[in-house]
């Protein structure tokens, strides 16, 4: 299950690069500007706006989940609906829309590898991410295979807190990880993230102890993880990695939030201003950390 | 062996004050044109507005007829004499091109109808049913060799048009007699030229000034009759040429720029007589006079090196400092030096718009399956908005068709409303494509018969080899005749046919008949039928419906242009997709189609996917556009520009500036003709939108032509904005 293939993109490792999403996280981060990768069903997202009120939805629905009050307007009633997509199917409007979908991984190596002579000319390649591409390590297994025999280059982007055996299983086929550290302290790993960490730095030692490229990224949170950045930093001295991206914080998931009807959590982050990136960034060189603002 | 200096050039103050006061010189000129409404949605051209000029014709001193060669060439050298003679002290050149002479819009010019000229009455009536824009009687559009003015100096061309007046001896002269006043209304205009040089320098009291204006005055009065000796004085000559060329017809074709210029450069400099600031002045001067389109870089004719040099940099500096519409290819080939390239991209960034890409693999290999030889293709140098053509060699006459394929759709619609099918839609689409195409290579058979005597081109002529030779006009007189058709609304119709085979045929979600009664409203009250046809996956998305309908679409336009040449003289056609910016116009003439659009609104550009084309798993990326252009390419040579819009942030990261590089190269690879690249600024780009007089200094490339962006109508700069913010919303 994937909802998202992003070509053309600098943001996840060397080159230009496609980028798939996978959907489904065993995290739940506080700032997660992702909200639709959360789940690993199908799920339905309403935007109003886009509505043009021609009723259908209201017609097909096995659930009568489509509702009107007069506070809210139309809107769906989450517990009834069974995300069967009937409505989408009727909503031409695209107001309704249905986030995720099943494809096979011969699907997959298809769409991007339309986009090997970017990859071959830029030095770039595939990335996958989520939500937590791992998760469906199945799937993600056999297109990193099929793209391996191609001389794909390929980055798995990951939060890491994986069994160690699914490592295993892609590492041959992967060039590079991009390896997501939010916090040090494993008590406030949990409380932003829902886990512990005990197992993600325990990968990472084991990680980059192999020949593998791995770049670690960093969410730099006003609100929830900045306090971390020292010991994250100091943590790192320790692990040999070959690069740290600083990734800040930015609201553009908020409308996602709204079209699924879930809770925003990251109301209570603040978006970071250019200094305390920067500083933040020199802090990071300064304990000997090949650190950028991504 | 020169050891090639890629060094950016670095200007003193008196040169960097020059050049920027040029650039705000064209700001201001601008805001007048802009008031008077006299470069609208166009090209920002270089002409000077003198309001108080006036030119009438016919007076009762010229030669009528009012058209054919000798009597053109009469009114083109009164015009020269009268037009103000415009010098800026700023400049290393002096004059300026005030308006076309023939454009009843700027002056009171009444040409009188040559009833040969006239076309046959069907086929106008055929092309108004289909408002199709035949290219009939078409001008310029085809590139000259400059180096032919360069090498003789007008003197030496009015010698040659005289010595094969005398050695050909035609029984009517009028041919050469009309291109002898082109000539000698140049000497005119160049003396005229140097006199007011002289006489501003004398009123003038800043000495530097003062000692510019008197090297343009020198350097004119040795143009009337001497050869350009210095790189300032083939730029010179480059201007004179510049001012005839568009106020006679309108012409912008220049030449492969770099090279042209590449000796005198290194004659300068090695004579110690020229540094590289002087150098890079005396071309934004060139570029201060006019948006003539050039082309820097590309291969050689045997494919063996990239031409790059010195000069080549030199110019993209010039086009940097000026900071003004300009309108410079560079040509990309797996040879071409990766610094220029690479500086062009940040030139870009930093300025919001640059030069245009012009893809050697599409261009060359594409034109060489017309049956020439590659390193002959080699040679076809981009000279034109979204064009290219083979300087001095060919007539081309490129970029005046517009054969809009979603008419030919929508009669076909019509023709199977009352017993309808995908197939017999097809069926009557084809029928129709090919009555237009048909009747675009009839009218080409008579303008080719008919052209010369009646607007021959007797500027262009001039810079071609052949028609001073042989006494004919360039559509008849140089070696290589072919004409362009360009097939337009692609997207247009493949989503119409897609989302009928789709919605109708395949889903069955709406009958035929329902279908005509939605169209037949406009859609007014039936959003979400409209709705449901827009929403398909549109052109653009791989392996979709509308892709093989795209491709199917391509396959057969191209086949009817190409099947055979025109009927009657069987002359070559070569098929293009290029809409230039007119999608609006021609979206006015035509009726809701089942693709969603409204009666009115715009037809797809160019063989582009629509904005917002990105549908499902599939997020809108510049390579997804990149290949459906590719992919749907006609794929002879003529143009089917790429169009993208990037956003600034992405050249500010790490990698944009590579990642950019390897989007151009592949897009070579893959086929493509041409990238038009704006790399923008979102914020800018609305701010400006809503209130165009708050960026002033913004300049726009529109399609292959840029412009300011605030010369731009609401509709004009919707498209860039359009295209801009498809990467966001789809």
């Amino acid at each position: 299950m994937i909802f998202n293939i992003q070509r053309f993109s600098i943001y996840d490792g060397p080159g230009a690069r496609t980028t798939v999403f996978f959907k489904g996280c065993n995290l739940k981060c506080k700032w997660c500007h992702n909200p639709e990768s959360i789940s690993a069903k199908r799920q339905l997202e309403f935007y109003p706006d886009k509505c043009i009120g021609c009723g259908k939805c209201f017609e097909v629905c096995p659930q009568k989940a489509h509702r009107i009050d007069a506070d809210r307007g139309h809107y769906i009633d989450r517990k009834q609906c069974i995300a069967c997509m009937k409505c989408v199917d009727t909503c031409y409007a695209e107001a309704l829309t249905a986030v995720g979908q099943e494809v096979t991984a011969e699907y997959v190596v298809k769409s991007v590898s339309a986009d090997i002579p970017y990859y071959e000319r830029s030095g770039g390649g595939v990335t996958y991410s989520g939500g937590e591409c791992m998760q469906q390590i199945d799937f993600l297994a056999e297109i990193m295979a099929a793209l391996h025999k191609e001389g794909v280059h390929q980055a798995v982007d990951t939060a890491g807190n994986q069994p160690w055996d699914r490592f295993e299983r892609i590492l041959p086929y992967t060039d590079v990880f991009l390896y997501d550290v939010k916090a040090a302290d494993a008590e406030t790993h949990r409380r932003l993230t829902g886990v512990s960490n005990e197992r993600i730095l325990e990968n990472l030692r084991k990680l980059a102890a192999t020949d593998k490229r791995v770049w670690i990224r960093i969410p730099y949170i006003p609100g929830c993880n900045t306090e971390e950045m020292p010991a994250i930093a100091e943590l790192l001295r320790d692990i040999p990695v070959e690069k740290i991206e600083i990734m800040p914080f930015h609201r553009l998931g908020e409308s996602k939030y709204k079209a699924l009807d879930l809770e925003n959590t990251g109301t209570i982050c603040t978006v970071p201003n250019d200094d305390e990136l920067e500083k933040t960034v020199r802090e990071f060189r300064r304990a000997g950390l090949n650190a950028y603002r991504s | 062996m020169r050891i090639l200096n890629e060094e950016k050039t670095q200007l003193s103050p008196l040169y960097s004050q020059r050049i920027r006061k040029l650039h705000n010189d064209k700001v201001r000129d601008t805001a007048a044109k802009i008031q008077l409404k006299l470069n609208h949605d166009s090209d920002d051209w270089g002409f000077i507005w003198f309001p108080e000029f006036k030119f009438k014709a016919p007076v009762e001193t010229d030669a009528r007829p009012l058209y054919g060669a000798r009597n053109l060439g009469k009114l083109l050298r009164r015009f020269l004499n009268e037009m103000p003679k415009y010098v800026n002290k700023d400049s290393a050149l002096g004059g300026a091109w005030v308006g076309p002479m023939l454009d009843r819009k700027f002056f009171d010019v009444t040409m009188d109808v040559n009833p040969e000229a006239a076309a046959p009455e069907d086929l106008i009536a055929c092309w108004q049913k289909y408002h199709t824009f035949p290219g009939y009687m078409g001008m310029n559009h085809c590139g000259p060799d400059m180096s032919i003015g360069l090498k003789l100096g007008w003197q030496g061309l009015l010698e040659k048009v005289r010595y094969y007046r005398e050695f050909n001896a035609p029984a009517d002269t009028g041919f050469y007699d009309g291109e002898e006043q082109v000539v000698l209304g140049m000497q005119e205009y160049v003396r005229l030229l140097a006199e007011k040089a002289r006489e501003l320098a004398e009123a003038e009291s800043d000495l530097t000034a003062r000692k510019n204006l008197l090297e343009i005055a020198e350097m004119n009065e040795h143009l009337v009759t001497g050869v350009p000796r210095t790189l300032r004085e083939a730029c010179q000559f480059l201007a004179h040429f510049q001012i005839v060329d568009r106020t006679y017809m309108n012409g912008g074709a220049l030449n492969q720029l770099d090279e042209l210029l590449r000796p005198y450069y290194e004659r300068d400099t090695d004579a110690g007589i020229l540094t590289d600031e002087e150098a890079v002045w005396y071309i934004a001067s060139l570029f201060f006079n006019d948006t003539h389109y050039s082309q820097i870089a590309g291969l050689t004719p045997d494919g063996s090196r990239d031409m790059t040099s010195r000069m080549s940099f030199i110019i993209l500096d010039a086009l940097h400092y000026l900071h003004i519409p300009i309108n410079i290819a560079l040509r990309v080939s797996d040879k071409v030096n990766e610094t220029l390239l690479r500086r062009s991209l940040e030139y870009c960034a930093e300025d919001g718009s640059g030069v245009d890409y012009s893809l050697n693999i599409g261009a060359e290999e594409g034109f060489a399956r017309n049956g020439y030889p590659l390193e002959l293709a080699r040679l076809r140098a981009k000279v034109g908005c979204n064009w290219t053509a083979l300087p001095g060699i060919e007539y081309s006459l490129q970029d005046v068709t517009r054969c809009n394929m979603a008419m030919a759709f929508w009669y076909a619609m019509q023709d199977v409303r009352s017993d309808p099918g995908l197939e017999k839609l097809w069926e009557r689409f084809c029928f129709h494509t090919r009555v237009i195409v048909d009747s675009i290579k009839r009218g080409y058979d008579k303008h080719y018969e008919v052209v010369g005597k009646v607007t021959p081109e007797i500027v262009l002529n001039l810079f071609m080899h052949g028609p001073i030779e042989r006494g004919l006009n360039a559509s008849q007189g140089v070696d290589i005749v072919d004409f362009n058709i360009d097939g337009i609304a692609l997207a247009t119709v493949a989503d119409s046919f897609a989302a009928i085979e789709q919605r109708v045929v395949n889903e069955k979600r709406i009958t035929w008949e329902k279908m005509y009664e939605v169209l037949d409203a406009d859609y007014e009250g039936y959003e979400d039928v409209r709705l449901m046809f827009a929403n398909i996956k549109r052109f653009g998305n791989p392996e979709s419906l509308a892709e093989k309908w795209a491709i199917r679409i391509r396959d057969y336009f191209v086949g009817v242009c190409k099947e055979h040449g025109t009927p009657k003289h069987n002359l070559p056609i070569i098929p293009g997709m290029f809409s230039h910016g007119d999608i609006y116009m021609h979206g006015s003439w035509l009726p809701a189609t089942p693709n969603g659009r409204r009666s009115g609104e715009a037809i797809s550009h160019s063989n582009e996917p629509d904005p917002g084309f990105a549908r499902g798993l599939d997020s809108f990326s510049p390579t997804l556009k990149a290949n459906a252009v590719a992919l749907a390419r006609p794929g002879y040579g003529n143009s089917a520009p790429l169009h993208l819009d990037i956003d600034y942030d992405m050249l500010e990261r790490e990698g944009g500036v590579d990642a950019l590089i390897a989007l151009i190269h592949t897009h070579n690879h893959m086929g493509g003709m041409l990238i038009n690249l704006n790399i923008l600024s979102e914020k800018v780009l609305l701010e400006a939108h809503a209130d165009p007089s708050t960026h002033p200094d913004l300049v726009v490339r529109v399609t292959g032509y840029s412009a300011f962006f605030n010369t731009l109508s609401k509709e004009y700069r919707q498209q860039v904005v359009d295209r801009f913010l498809s990467r966001k919303h789809s």
